[in-house]
């Protein structure tokens, strides 16, 4: 019992003193999709004590380890067993802070979601359009400023890792125009490409297909979206209403 | 009974005479129906003399068959073509032997690999079989090498190369000369010494090893500090050259152990990212070159080194080429290893220039960090294993060329046998940031001649013919000719699934062919 206790304070005394360390690892490798401190951008917030794809230490050094390729989480680099031990550790700890970030109240937010007419491009739990981004278990997927900056500045961030066609590492949901070679203009996103060919879907949700080689022009508006921008048409109320919302939205359970 | 006589003799002149003896090989360029080495001849320019497919007609090329490996794996095989049979390797150390005509199967042998088989630094992969006289030769994931009678896939021989149990792995083709067999072994993420091996072809008794990283008392070895030449990598994981003439090997060596955490192995770390000239009958290094002193960003030399005469600065000079991962393109004296030209032929922000030497002078700021730093080219290089192809025609160099950074991490040592010992790792820029291109260089200048853009960074081989054409393949399943002296795109089509391996041609009943793997299978192509 006693050495029980004692292996247990000589792991928590462990545990602590590899969180600076893994913060150092965290900041260069993880906080440019996690967000400094874990608070979330591209890739989902980490200061929560529960992660749903690792609750446990042994499933969170496995998603570290490994990345999650299939959701856009890539496998960095090769790690030691210390380096892990790390990582853990500083993510661990990370879920001890309160999370702060979402202080709007997500009911509002759903019926700022219903006014504003996002549900004629997103689906949320099955109900909705499919030109953009299925939102059922964005709350999951992305921190609470990413969410907030989807709204009023889509344009700077553009989806990751939900292309349904995986592994190319495309810029998703990007705007082109193309004009064939009869003159007629299609624009819309692109959905696949290669470089003879370029799958693009029209706003009306249809999907079209050419030869580049059969194409006058083929413009890609990197930077661009075409989603519209809710900045300065939203109070601030209303803002983080909408972001508690999102942050809500956490898969059909 | 005169008839039988002859049948007789026919068949004592069919077991007699080995099928493909070594001077076959050295001159494959005579018997273009066959694809007799890896690199297609021993100056592995991957160029075919066939010429019935041409610029004219190239738009025409129909799938003629189809093979589907018989376990899913990435298929990076280069085929084997001697006297109507194909030889082809399936992931991850499977032979198959298959008619040539029409795809079907022969034989196939599939050695038992141990399930807790140790490959670290790449998947389990193959790039295909060595033919020599009545046998073909691969290695295995788990360190052998095997040789099996052409006709039956029976085990003639088997030997270890070296232990698996620490990380020692084969992936690449042997290469089979007179009297030899030289195989170079993978490993150097698992802290490996690496070395390049030659073994008797009739009974797999090794002749020789020459080690790529000096030992105590030998020149080089004061490149190493302590025992760090002991886990110093420096692995020959790809199929060399071969001049009969000055009878030398050619052959690239891997990066240093471990890969982006120099601390441990202050000095040039040689013959590691280097380009060694062997002399085959008894492993002497008789030259070396050293791309990337003291890699600190995984860029092996593990790159096909080419070999072809021109004349440089007035001189007439036999000369060896190399489009290197790091980004240069060089141009060596292949008869005493002396540097004469790097060319970058994709973007690079680590060197400030290469000096009269040969050696990079480095660009500050430029050394993987714990925070990680941005450099192209990216960990994979602007070239990789896939082939590049040279034309005698138009004496352009190909390449097919990787765009790419990397944020390249700095980690911890940590040696335990049979595990990673890489220290550190990468990031990758991907997305649209990556690109790539066939690239066409000027082959004793490498300055760029044209170039066909590709989405995304590609890990396929290129393939150069008489008949005028460039083929490649992409990271989005396109097989496409391309006009080798502009670059034009000629003809495409669609496979279904990556292409990461090299194309060669062959010919049978009087018809040309391109071959290439993709996602899970072997497809051919033909004129109508």
């Amino acid at each position: 019992m006693l050495i029980a206790s004692l292996l247990l304070t000589v792991a928590a005394a462990q545990a602590a003193a590899n969180v600076e360390p893994g913060k150092q690892l965290f900041n260069g490798m993880c906080a440019r999709c996690h967000g400094i401190d874990g608070t979330g951008d591209e890739g989902p917030s980490l200061n929560r004590p529960t992660l749903s794809r690792a609750a446990t230490d042994e499933a969170l050094r496995e998603v570290i380890r490994d990345g999650i390729p299939d959701r856009g989480m890539p496998r960095v680099r090769r790690l030691t067993n210390n380096e892990l031990n790390q990582l853990v550790a500083y993510v661990r700890s990370l879920g001890r802070v309160t999370a702060t970030s979402t202080r709007g109240n997500a009911d509002k937010g759903r019926a700022t979601y219903e006014k504003l007419g996002c549900a004629s491009c997103h689906i949320v739990g099955g109900q909705g359009g499919s030109f953009g981004p299925d939102l059922t278990q964005i709350g999951v997927n992305r921190g609470a400023s990413y969410l907030r900056q989807s709204f009023l500045g889509p344009s700077e961030t553009l989806p990751k890792g939900t292309s349904p066609v995986p592994g190319r590492g495309f810029t998703e949901y990007l705007p082109v125009r193309v004009v064939a070679a009869d003159g007629h203009e299609v624009r819309g996103i692109r959905v696949n490409e290669d470089p003879f060919t370029i799958q693009v879907k029209d706003s009306a949700n249809r999907f079209h297909s050419f030869r580049k080689s059969d194409t006058k022009e083929i413009e890609k508006e990197f930077g661009k979206s075409l989603m519209p921008s809710y900045r300065g048409r939203l109070s601030d109320a209303e803002t983080e209403d909408l972001v508690a919302y999102l942050a809500s939205l956490r898969g059909a359970k | 009974m005169k008839r039988m006589l002859i049948v007789l003799l026919a068949l004592s002149t069919c077991i007699l005479s080995a099928q493909v003896p070594a001077p076959r090989i050295a001159s494959a360029d005579r018997t273009p129906a066959d694809w007799l080495t890896y690199s297609g001849n021993y100056q592995a320019h991957r160029f075919s003399p066939l010429a019935q497919i041409t610029r004219q007609n190239v738009a025409q090329l129909k799938p003629a068959w189809i093979y589907q490996v018989r376990r899913t794996g990435i298929v990076e095989t280069t085929p084997i073509v001697a006297d109507g049979v194909m030889y082809i390797t399936e992931p991850p150390s499977t032979v198959t032997a298959l008619d040539v005509r029409t795809g079907r199967p022969l034989w196939t042998y599939t050695p038992t690999i141990p399930t807790d088989v140790i490959v670290i630094g790449s998947p389990p992969v193959n790039r295909g079989v060595a033919i020599l006289d009545d046998m073909v030769y691969v290695g295995t994931v788990d360190g052998h090498l095997i040789a099996l009678d052409t006709k039956s896939g029976a085990v003639r021989w088997d030997i270890q190369v070296d232990d698996n149990k620490f990380g020692y792995y084969v992936t690449s083709a042997p290469l089979a000369l007179d009297g030899r067999i030289i195989i170079g072994v993978s490993g150097a993420e698992a802290g490996i010494r690496g070395f390049l091996d030659a073994y008797d072809p009739k009974t797999g008794k090794r002749v020789w090893r020459t080690h790529t990283i000096p030992g105590p008392g030998e020149p080089g070895h004061e490149t190493w500090s302590g025992d760090s030449w002991k886990t110093g990598g420096g692995s020959a994981w790809l199929t060399g050259s071969y001049d009969p003439a000055l009878n030398l090997v050619y052959w690239g060596t891997g990066n240093p152990g471990p890969d982006w955490n120099g601390d441990l192995r202050p000095g040039d770390n040689l013959y590691t990212c280097s380009l060694i000239a062997i002399n085959p009958t008894d492993g002497k290094i008789k030259w070396h070159f050293q791309f990337t002193p003291h890699d600190i960003h995984d860029w092996d030399a593990n790159e096909i080194p080419v070999l072809f005469d021109a004349t440089v600065g007035g001189r007439p000079r036999k000369l060896v080429a190399m489009a290197n991962r790091n980004a240069f393109y060089y141009v060596l004296d292949r008869e005493t290893g002396e540097f004469l030209s790097a060319t970058p032929y994709a973007k690079q922000t680590w060197a400030e220039r290469i000096d009269a030497k040969g050696r990079p002078v480095r660009r500050a700021g430029t050394a993987p960090t714990v925070e990680g730093t941005l450099v192209f080219p990216n960990i994979q290089g602007a070239s990789n294993w896939p082939s590049p192809s040279y034309s005698p025609q138009t004496r352009l160099f190909y390449q097919a060329t990787r765009e790419m950074g990397t944020y390249f991490y700095k980690g911890e040592p940590d040696y335990k046998p049979g595990e990673a010992f890489v220290a550190g790792g990468g990031r990758a820029v991907n997305g649209d940031d990556a690109w790539g291109a066939v690239r066409a260089l000027d082959s004793t200048t490498g300055a760029l001649k044209w170039e066909f853009k590709l989405v995304t960074p590609p890990m396929s081989g290129v393939l150069s013919t008489a008949g005028g054409l460039v083929f490649g393949g992409t990271d989005e399943g396109n097989f496409f000719a391309l006009d080798a002296e502009s670059g034009k795109p000629l003809w495409d089509t669609q496979l279904g699934g990556q292409v990461r391996s090299n194309p060669m041609a062959f010919s049978v009943d009087g018809r040309q062919y391109v071959a290439i793997a993709a996602g899970y299978a072997l497809f051919v192509f033909g004129l109508p």
